[in-house]
């Protein structure tokens, strides 16, 4: 096992080099200057030495392999650069906003879970029934409701009925929890109404497999009681399906945070990336493309050790 | 639409038969698909449906409530929040359109010529690909919109490239299967040449999982344009996006004027599902294995 581990983590360092070179070669593949399209889209007049300024200044006047090099022994030093905007290291841009995404993402996992798990059982057990087709449809609405439109439903509404508005700077958790949970319950409800919906049609298929298993119909003649079959019988043996699709949910929820964030003026890893994005920071993209695919292998990581908890049959002698 | 699906399984099953089956077991995704069609007879008769030009401000009438001259009300520059969802629609549908279509074609080609010819190329275009799916769509949309520019051609672009990897493992592991298949075989005992066996004989047996594929890119097209115009980075100013009439104004004074988040966001959600329910009935209809 501990083999095992060990070897799959160390995989994960030849996978993230080809995502650094390829997010490396995306970057530069843009026709024309990094630097001459990021100036000249800000609307600026420039002269010809401060384009050569900023291309000294970034390294982007050594030949590619030196820049190649140079951001990846970098990277082993965990360095990720600096931004070409404000100029501070993008592993302390990235460090300062990680607290609240994190939480606003575990927040959001937690409220897609709960509703995802009882939904999704109550409606594979009623399989048919109006209540089937209630939750369904609940479920299909949540993929079609836009996050950042029910963040200003959200807000709408805390408006009109309580006439507060989420503040605009954020209490981290460990200095007022109360101030902080109350801030990031209805981003975190925007986010996670959306990600419930897939977690839901898996909980809801999933079950509805085991249902069918002969182990569930002996229960049953058995004569148990459903809420021992639901619960011991088929539940666990339908989680390892809902349990990849909760962590994958987990990994990309970042998209979710892009949007969100924006709505509510939390100063997230997601609005940073937006930032980047319309500062045409490459430097910053660069840093948090790596960054999210690097959340995304761990989770992934983290995902394939559960599976050997949750199915002994699973093993990675 | 739907009349015209080509057969996908049985040989010698009749078209109306198809389609009068789908309606009768399908009703949901029936509905979808009606709504659909009036979104697009609406877009395509904007111009004479809409009650006035949706560009045109009015400095005397800014967030009128909805009433008899502004059915859905006005937004902060007087412009009728009815005649702009109706032109947000053409918007919203353009570009959802000819992004899942691009998109979702060219990923299909590459990955039936992947699994085609197998080997190194193969190879390399599948770690590509596992990788490019690593990133959720909304983040591979926007550094492409980074690289590309903003704007709508390249809005268009950048949603139907971050689809390509998507498509292309599902077409590529259903083309696999194919290229073992007896009239493969014959078709290169006759001297078929490699393009020809593609073309003719693999693709046509890939358009199940292309058309299931292609109708769950829709709405999430349509979703991302969305999106990508509210953060300000896709279809830009005075032209009618949905998205971008739920940014600036709307949010800033949502308690003062809430018709103008509403209206636009019912807007996206109704496509948006439409498309979905069309697509997820499909997907049954056509490719069962592929349900989620």
């Amino acid at each position: 096992m501990t083999r095992y581990v060990v070897k799959r983590f160390l995989l994960l360092i030849p996978t993230l080099l080809v995502v650094a070179i390829l997010i490396f070669v995306l970057i530069r593949i843009v026709p024309g200057d990094v630097v001459e399209l990021r100036l000249v889209s800000g609307g600026m007049f420039v002269t010809k030495g401060v384009v050569e300024a900023e291309r000294a200044r970034l390294g982007l006047d050594k030949p590619i392999w030196n820049q190649f090099a140079d951001w990846m022994l970098g990277l082993v030093r965990l360095d990720f650069g600096t931004s070409m905007w404000t100029g501070a290291p993008i592993s302390h841009e990235i460090a300062i906003r990680l607290e609240l995404s994190l939480q606003l993402a575990i927040m959001s996992t937690l409220i897609a879970v709960a509703l995802a798990l009882p939904l999704g059982t109550i409606a594979a057990l009623r399989r048919g029934t109006w209540i089937d087709f209630v939750v369904q449809f609940f479920s299909v609405a949540g993929l079609a409701t836009p996050s950042f439109w029910l963040g200003i439903l959200l807000i709408l509404f805390l408006l009109t009925y309580f006439h507060w508005l989420p503040p605009l700077t954020f209490t981290p958790l460990w200095q007022d929890p109360k101030a902080n949970l109350v801030q990031l319950i209805w981003p975190a409800l925007a986010v996670g109404y959306r990600y419930s919906a897939v977690t839901t049609r898996m909980t809801r298929s999933a079950l509805l497999e085991v249902l069918r298993e002969d182990y569930v119909r002996t229960a049953w003649s058995k004569g148990l009681a459903e809420r021992t079959i639901v619960r011991r019988h088929a539940l666990r043996n339908a989680m390892l399906p809902v349990v990849t699709v909760i962590g994958l949910e987990f990994a990309f929820l970042i998209g979710g945070l892009v949007v969100t964030e924006q709505v509510f003026n939390l100063n997230g890893i997601g609005k940073l990336f937006v930032d980047a994005i319309s500062r045409r920071d490459y430097t910053l993209i660069q840093g948090l493309m790596l960054f999210v695919a690097a959340g995304y292998l761990l989770v992934n990581f983290v995902i394939d050790l559960l599976y050997a908890r949750l199915d002994p049959r699973i093993s990675y002698g | 639409m739907a009349t015209t699906i080509p057969l996908p399984t049985v040989a010698g099953f009749r078209r109306q038969r198809w389609l009068a089956r789908f309606v009768r077991r399908y009703p949901m995704g029936v509905a979808g698909g009606v709504v659909i069609i009036v979104m697009a007879v609406t877009a395509a008769l904007a111009t004479w449906l809409a009650p006035s030009d949706p560009l045109r401000t009015d400095f005397l009438a800014m967030f009128v409530p909805p009433g008899a001259n502004h059915l859905l009300g006005t937004d902060a520059f007087g412009r009728d929040v009815l005649s702009r969802v109706i032109f947000g629609a053409r918007t919203a549908l353009l570009v959802g359109f000819s992004a899942s279509f691009g998109g979702a074609t060219v990923g299909a080609i590459i990955g039936v010529i992947s699994a085609y010819f197998g080997g190194t190329m193969d190879l390399i275009i599948q770690r590509l690909a596992d990788i490019l799916i690593s990133f959720p769509i909304i983040i591979l949309a926007l550094v492409i919109v980074a690289i590309l520019g903003s704007g709508a051609f390249n809005l268009i672009v950048a949603i139907a490239l971050s689809f390509v990897p998507r498509i292309e493992l599902v077409v590529r592991a259903s083309a696999l299967g194919i290229r073992r298949t007896a009239y493969v075989e014959a078709a290169r005992a006759i001297g078929a040449g490699h393009w020809r066996i593609i073309f003719r004989h693999m693709v046509p047996n890939v358009v199940a999982p292309y058309l299931v594929m292609l109708t769950s890119f829709l709405g999430q097209a349509i979703l991302l344009e969305a999106s990508l115009s509210f953060l300000g980075l896709g279809v830009t100013e005075p032209t009618p996006a949905w998205g971008l009439m739920l940014s600036g104004a709307a949010v800033d004074f949502v308690q003062r004027a809430p018709w103008m988040a509403i209206f636009p966001g019912l807007a996206i959600t109704f496509t948006v599902l439409a498309f979905n329910v069309l697509g997820d009935s499909l997907r049954d209809a056509l490719d069962p294995r592929l349900r989620t």
